[in-house]
């Protein structure tokens, strides 16, 4: 067996997490009260894993470019009418109900990375692929985002040495001067293409080391990579805050007033 | 700009989101069972997968201009399903999907389900599949497959994005007449990208390690009837898709005769199978839709029929 044990037992947490992220999409569209009050829970867990406030809002807004999906219901939808005018060549009219739907759908993404960030925070990915697994994730799936996550920074590094290469000879989207070198599109595509069949090839090679590695230090059958060696005996316990975190969020969003 | 492929949480309804997690958690359950099917080490099969979830990870920082202000790079799930298979490849496009939403908040965590779906299940066993029947379809020469990783990767790419904006439209959080030609519009140059670098990156290995493109390229053969089931549901796909981008403007031609009064001179025909590209009786894009399939699979059966007397004329 190739053990790779993590000592951080994250299942409570990530069973929270999920709680409170379905949760908050179950919370009414309009439900802003709902959202302040969630999102000061949200923080105040945050601020108690070491994360400050204004940090953890600013990284929330990871998502914000996905709201351009929304925007077209604010001038498409005709219900709710609450402005209509004319902006130069352009009609236009505002749809509270399009313009709620719009909000909503932002505030809610937004709190949502906000909870993942939480979650990521406390505990380092691999404690998390390994809680993962011992909440029953396939061991393939484990194992293979396991070594996804620890050759992550390698293969990048190799890309990043691979991009440097490509840069210094030609092919480089634009020059020091600002001028375009390298050939035609189809000519670049294919020398990207190139970088990204030899960079398979390294990947390809590297399996085969590991798994000469891992033979000689004789596993054999599954590798149980990111096992989590100390489950937390109050995992049950901790499980119904999970529970309650999503009650609860819930709640708030049926008692809060919607706009 | 418009929006990635990867959905945030808070966008999706919770009903279809639930709905996309279990249709992904199928397809995974199937793939896992193929996986262990197949004989391989599955040892030896963890470990690739693994890396090669890395590998598509640093791939992706592989970008080129395309266009001033636009850059095209790798999603890899063709690539991927291609050289892995498209069990395997489904997996480790899964796994990536799962880790962009977990350590780079690229996609949510209830949307999880809809992201893999679309760009995992979709885009790389859908993909592959269609390369491989493709290619099969083509007489599985190295040209015929090049050809079909392109066409599958350009289509895993469309698809994807045609999907994403459904699922938003069936949330109500997006307007899907609106949103359907932006994201395939943008997505069909994307994907350009995405055909030319998969092509290029199979090529430099088929050159650089003929044994391993070798077993990649290996499917078992299709009979004649599969072959051209697959190869009509192909050109079937992709008239589809094509026939969204259907404009509802004259083209370049009638325009000058209409400018030239040419239009009016021109007589109606006395009958019309599919008037304007449209089925009557049905409105909107998925007329022009169906109109495209039933052309393509007419002219299929004519090829078809012609092949057949060919054939009988060569034995003669």
């Amino acid at each position: 067996m190739l053990h790779q044990a993590t000592q951080r037992d994250a299942r409570a947490a990530i069973l929270a997490t999920l709680g409170t992220t379905l949760g908050v999409a179950l919370l009414p569209a309009g439900s802003y009260l709902a959202y302040l009050v969630v999102w000061l829970g949200v923080v105040t867990v945050g601020a108690a894993a070491g994360i400050a406030p204004l940090t953890l809002a600013r990284r929330g807004f990871i998502a914000l470019p996905f709201v351009l999906a929304a925007a077209p219901l604010i001038f498409i939808r005709a219900d709710e009418l609450i402005w209509s005018g004319v902006l130069g060549p352009l009609s236009l009219s505002v749809s509270g109900a399009g313009l709620r739907i719009f909000l909503s759908a932002a505030i809610k993404s937004w709190i949502s990375v906000q909870v993942a960030l939480v979650l990521l925070h406390r505990y380092p990915i691999e404690s998390i692929v390994g809680s993962l697994r011992a909440l029953k994730l396939p061991d393939a799936l484990a194992t293979g985002a396991g070594l996804t996550i620890r050759y992550l920074d390698l293969l990048r590094g190799e890309a990043i040495r691979m991009l440097r290469a490509r840069a210094s000879r030609s092919a480089s989207p634009v020059g020091v001067g600002g001028e375009r070198i390298g050939g035609s599109i189809s000519w670049r595509a294919k020398v990207t293409g190139n970088l990204a069949g030899a960079l398979f090839l390294r990947a390809y090679a590297r399996a085969g080391r590991v798994e000469e590695a891992a033979t000689a230090r004789g596993a054999s059958g599954s590798l149980s990579l990111g096992a989590l060696r100390n489950p937390d005996p109050r995992f049950a316990l901790k499980s119904l805050l999970a529970l309650a975190a999503l009650v609860v969020t819930m709640a708030i969003g049926a008692a809060a007033p919607r706009f | 700009m418009y929006p990635t492929l990867h959905i945030p949480d808070g966008f999706l309804a919770p009903q279809v989101a639930l709905a996309a997690w279990i249709a992904t958690s199928v397809v995974v359950g199937i793939s896992l069972r193929r996986l262990n099917a197949t004989g391989r080490d599955t040892s030896s099969l963890t470990i690739l997968m693994g890396i090669s979830g890395a590998f598509i990870f640093a791939a992706q920082m592989f970008n080129f201009p395309v266009a001033a202000g636009t850059s095209g790079h790798l999603l890899g799930g063709v690539l991927a399903g291609f050289l892995l298979g498209p069990w395997a490849g489904t997996l480790v496009m899964t796994t990536v999907i799962g880790i962009q939403a977990l350590l780079f908040q690229d996609g949510g965590l209830l949307a999880l389900g809809a992201n893999a779906f679309n760009m995992g299940v979709i885009g790389t066993l859908g993909g592959t599949l269609v390369a491989r029947g493709l290619a099969a379809t083509l007489g599985g020469s190295r040209a015929a497959t090049a050809f079909s990783i392109g066409v599958a990767a350009w289509l895993s790419v469309m698809a994807a994005a045609g999907l994403t904006t459904l699922q938003l439209g069936l949330s109500g959080t997006t307007d899907v007449s609106i949103g359907l030609p932006v994201m395939l519009g943008t997505h069909a140059l994307i994907g350009i990208g995405e055909a030319l670098i998969s092509v290029a990156a199979l090529s430099f290995i088929a050159i650089s390690a003929p044994d391993l493109y070798s077993s990649s390229s290996s499917a078992p053969a299709a009979s004649p009837a599969r072959r051209l089931v697959s190869g009509i549901g192909i050109a079937a796909a992709i008239a589809a898709l094509a026939s969204l981008f259907a404009s509802a403007s004259p083209d370049g031609l009638m325009k000058v005769a209409e400018q030239l009064g040419l239009l009016e001179q021109s007589r109606a025909p006395t009958f019309e199978l599919f008037p304007g590209y449209t089925v009557p009786g049905l409105d909107g894009p998925a007329s022009t839709a169906v109109a495209g399939v039933v052309g393509i699979a007419a002219v299929a059966a004519l090829l078809f029929a012609l092949g057949k007397f060919a054939s009988r004329r060569n034995g003669a």
